[in-house]
């Protein structure tokens, strides 16, 4: 194939080389480097490469190229064209420098060099700066500030309060909003209030009275013209700070609307803005599975779930949803998971359907779905077997997903342990279980599985560790264990070959070598029952081995 | 742009005795022994790090506890195939921290392109290290796709590779296969929190570095800790088609 011609796209130009050893034919040269190149990468024909397609055509042959995109465009053009592969493209690849300078696109590699930091500076800085603009970094930059406003204005009051109120103590106790609580502070001392004062600052006749009545009968203490100068600036703080909030959350419902309709819809703009910042943006949510949409913000009790078996989340962030917040604790685990689902097909849509119009389907399914759920489970499940709740349901869903290791048998009570759908918030399985005795007017009493759980797994980790000291000694001259220099007290990597004869200073074999590893295996032969059944939940296969330093 | 600064093996020479010839001298901080780059932007920081001046050449610091490579280095890194003239791809720059002192290293004749994902932290690193330091080339590009990454050319001597996705290996491994030469180096910084948070952070290392025994040699692999927790450095040599131990 030595008459093969090939077009190279590099930073500076497009190359048309001939034959295996890239002689150049003709370049290309981009006149805006940066632009051009991403004129190319999305499929256009730069101004500067206007002439290529009538040259390539000249030429009357298949051109190779090492570029998907412009193997696009040559395409469009109707030229034959394949792609690069393996060794050539690697080829292709490393003569790149060489040909940019017998091409004439820069003068020598220093040259080269130069041209292509300066390209690659520009390129990143157009990202960046694309990227920067996007619609959802300043929604959830918007949500932030909402949260941070709120901390600090709440500081603030309080101090606001505590210092008018030795002044006029009892005005606390008659306003309840902060801001009504600022104009009034606005207005001066006490004596200056008036009924007209009051109806400025937004009150209702009925409370006017009350108030001019405590203002009457105030206990509290003079105050000087400076404090209530600052007192006054205070609250002038703490009403802009209540117009900044109301300006923010007006931005957030209304960009909310623009970016995501659809997703909207379904969470509601508050909730939604609140997920978007929390995920970081509506590409990366469009990415996440419907499960991890449901216990978003609730990480720390899903983490605690998968390292100790307990119940997972039901619900995170979604909890704020209204209709798993005024569901029966039964249904909310359903709810969140049905809502999930339907939010995240819903932010697919928003964010890859270009005209992001709005689509009610989504939404009339969810509350198709969500009058099932009610209809099918009004009453708590009866609960002297927890774990049943795929009998509840009707199905066997867990057996045809081809799992069933997963449902052990419990010994004691006969009983099969499955995710339960009930129980508050992401709270202890102990908890849960608890208030839902409660609630049947039951005795509160644990589970002899739950017993036998906390009793099983502590006595473990003691008796390895003792174990251990009574082998090897009390370790090192500050009593750690680490010998090595890695995290299992190995050696391993750093003096690989003698991993194996790796002795410790007492001249016995590291515990946690490969070698002798099978030893340790057998202590663990006698497998905790709820550690297997938290393996299989999470579906994962590690040993469940707890870290040396948390001894 | 013009590459004005002498070459930084007149350092090498002005090291103390009792270390190895590295490119970096060891110098007292607040008590404590810190490894320190001569710095290839006199008066610029990156961090915050401590400048100092020794027999009339600038010195920046490099702090264990915001850079792994330094971290390494301080739990008795023994390859340092970073020098002079090398060229290097660093996936995962972040804001740069670690990125400005290999640039140090390298000098003037030596080449790092960057890779970051992320555009906020690729901001700081494109004001912060990539403007200013003439040896550094920025690119904005996903690790996942080195096909796309975009300024690179021909092989590279060292692949550093700090990312924390859960398929980190394997990206670190496609890069190698694209731009590392022939025994060149992969420094794999193994963050086991991001591979896996509910496995033992020994397991995930010893797993992830079983990926590497193909196509790899594992020079070293070293704990990271009390710098930073859960994480381990392994330095591999890359031994392509032979089948190594």
């Amino acid at each position: 194939m030595s008459s093969s011609y090939c077009a190279l796209l590099t930073e500076l130009g497009v190359i048309i080389t001939r034959g295996d050893d890239h002689a150049v034919e003709q370049t290309f040269a981009f006149s805006e480097p940066v632009s051009d190149y991403l004129s190319i990468k999305s499929g256009n024909t730069p101004k500067s490469c206007a002439n290529m397609k009538s040259y390539l055509e000249s030429l009357n042959s298949t051109i190779s190229t090492g570029d998907e995109a412009l193997l696009g465009i040559l395409k469009n053009e109707s030229i034959d064209g394949h792609i690069l592969e393996g060794q050539a493209a690697e080829d292709a690849r490393s003569v790149k420098q060489r040909l940019m300078i017998s091409a004439g696109l820069a003068s020598d590699s220093n040259d080269a060099m130069t041209k292509l930091r300066e390209f690659a500076i520009g390129l990143s800085s157009t990202r960046v700066t694309k990227i920067s603009g996007s619609a959802d970094l300043h929604v959830i930059q918007a949500v932030n500030s909402l949260d941070e406003v709120d901390k600090v204005a709440n500081a603030l009051s309080s101090r606001m309060k505590e210092w008018y109120g030795l002044h006029f103590p009892e005005l606390e106790n008659v306003v309840d909003s902060i801001e009504g609580y600022a104009r009034i502070v606005l207005t001066g001392r006490r004596s200056d209030l008036t009924a007209e004062s009051f109806e400025k600052a937004g009150f209702q006749s009925q409370k006017t009275e009350m108030l001019l009545v405590a203002a009457s009968k105030s206990r509290g203490g003079e105050i000087s013209d400076k404090s209530l100068e600052m007192v006054q600036s205070m609250a002038e703080q703490m009403i802009s700070f209540y117009n900044l909030r109301r300006g923010l959350e007006e931005m957030i419902e209304n960009e909310m609307g623009k970016i995501a309709p659809n997703l909207s819809v379904i969470l509601g703009t508050s909730l939604s803005a609140r997920m978007l910042a929390r995920i970081g943006s509506m590409k990366r949510m469009a990415t996440l599975p419907a499960s991890t949409i449901q216990v978003i913000g609730a990480e720390r009790a899903l983490f605690r779930s998968l390292k100790t078996g307990s119940d997972p989340p039901k619900h995170g962030l979604l909890f704020q949803h209204p209709l798993v917040h005024a569901a029966p604790r039964w249904q909310r685990g359903k709810i969140a998971r049905a809502i999930a689902a339907k939010a995240v097909i819903a932010v697919r849509v928003d964010v890859y359907n270009e005209d992001g119009k709005l689509n009610n389907t989504l939404f009339e399914k969810l509350n198709i779905r969500i009058g099932e759920i009610n209809a099918k489970f009004q009453e708590p499940a009866e609960s002297n077997t927890p774990h049943d709740s795929h009998k509840r349901d009707g199905n066997t869903r867990q057996e045809k997903a081809g799992r069933p290791q997963s449902r052990k048998k419990n010994k004691t009570t006969g009983t099969y342990r499955e995710q339960r759908d009930y129980g508050g918030g992401s709270r202890y399985r102990g908890n849960t279980r608890k208030s839902a005795g409660g609630e049947r007017g039951g005795e509160r009493r644990r589970p002899e599985w739950i017993h036998k759980r906390t009793k099983a797994s502590k006595p473990a980790i003691v008796d390895r560790y003792n174990k251990k000291r009574k082998e090897y000694g009390h370790g090192d001259d500050h009593g750690n264990y680490n010998y090595g220099n890695n995290f299992d007290g190995s050696n391993y990597g750093r003096s690989y070959d003698d991993r194996h004869n790796d002795r410790n200073s007492n001249g016995k074999p590291s515990p946690y070598n490969d070698k002798n590893k099978s030893g340790v295996k057998k202590n663990k032969k006698k497998k905790n029952p709820d550690l297997t059944r938290a393996k299989n939940r999470a579906g994962t296969h590690n040993k469940k081995k707890k870290r040396k330093n948390r001894y | 742009m013009t590459f004005t600064r002498a070459k930084i093996s007149n350092t090498m020479t002005a090291m103390p005795a009792s270390k190895t010839l590295t490119p970096y001298i060891w110098v007292k901080t607040e008590g404590k022994s810190r490894p320190a780059t001569e710095n290839l932007v006199p008066g610029n920081r990156v961090y915050g790090e401590k400048i100092l001046v020794k027999k009339k050449t600038e010195y920046r610091t490099w702090d264990p506890f915001r850079s792994k490579l330094a971290a390494a280095i301080m739990n008795g890194l023994g390859t340092f195939p970073f020098e002079n003239t090398a060229k290097i791809l660093y996936l995962g720059v972040s804001t740069g921290t670690t990125a400005s002192h290999i640039s140090d290293i390298i000098g003037p004749s030596g080449v790092m392109f960057g890779v970051e994902h992320a555009s906020r932290v690729a901001r700081d690193f494109m004001d912060r290290v990539a403007s200013r330091r003439a040896n550094v080339i920025p690119i904005m590009q996903d690790a996942r796709k080195p096909s796309e990454y975009f300024a690179i050319f021909g092989k590279v001597d060292i692949i550093y590779a700090d990312i924390a996705q859960p398929d980190q290996t394997k990206i670190a491994i496609a890069n190698c296969k694209m731009f590392l030469k022939k025994k060149g180096f992969l420094f794999l910084v193994i963050k086991t929190r991001s591979i896996d948070v509910i496995k033992n952070p020994e397991n995930v290392i010893r797993e992830e570095t079983a990926k590497l025994r193909d196509g790899f040699d594992i020079l070293e692999s070293i704990n990271l800790e009390p710098y930073d927790k859960d994480h381990a450095m392994v330095v591999a040599r890359y031994n392509e088609k032979t089948v190594s131990r």
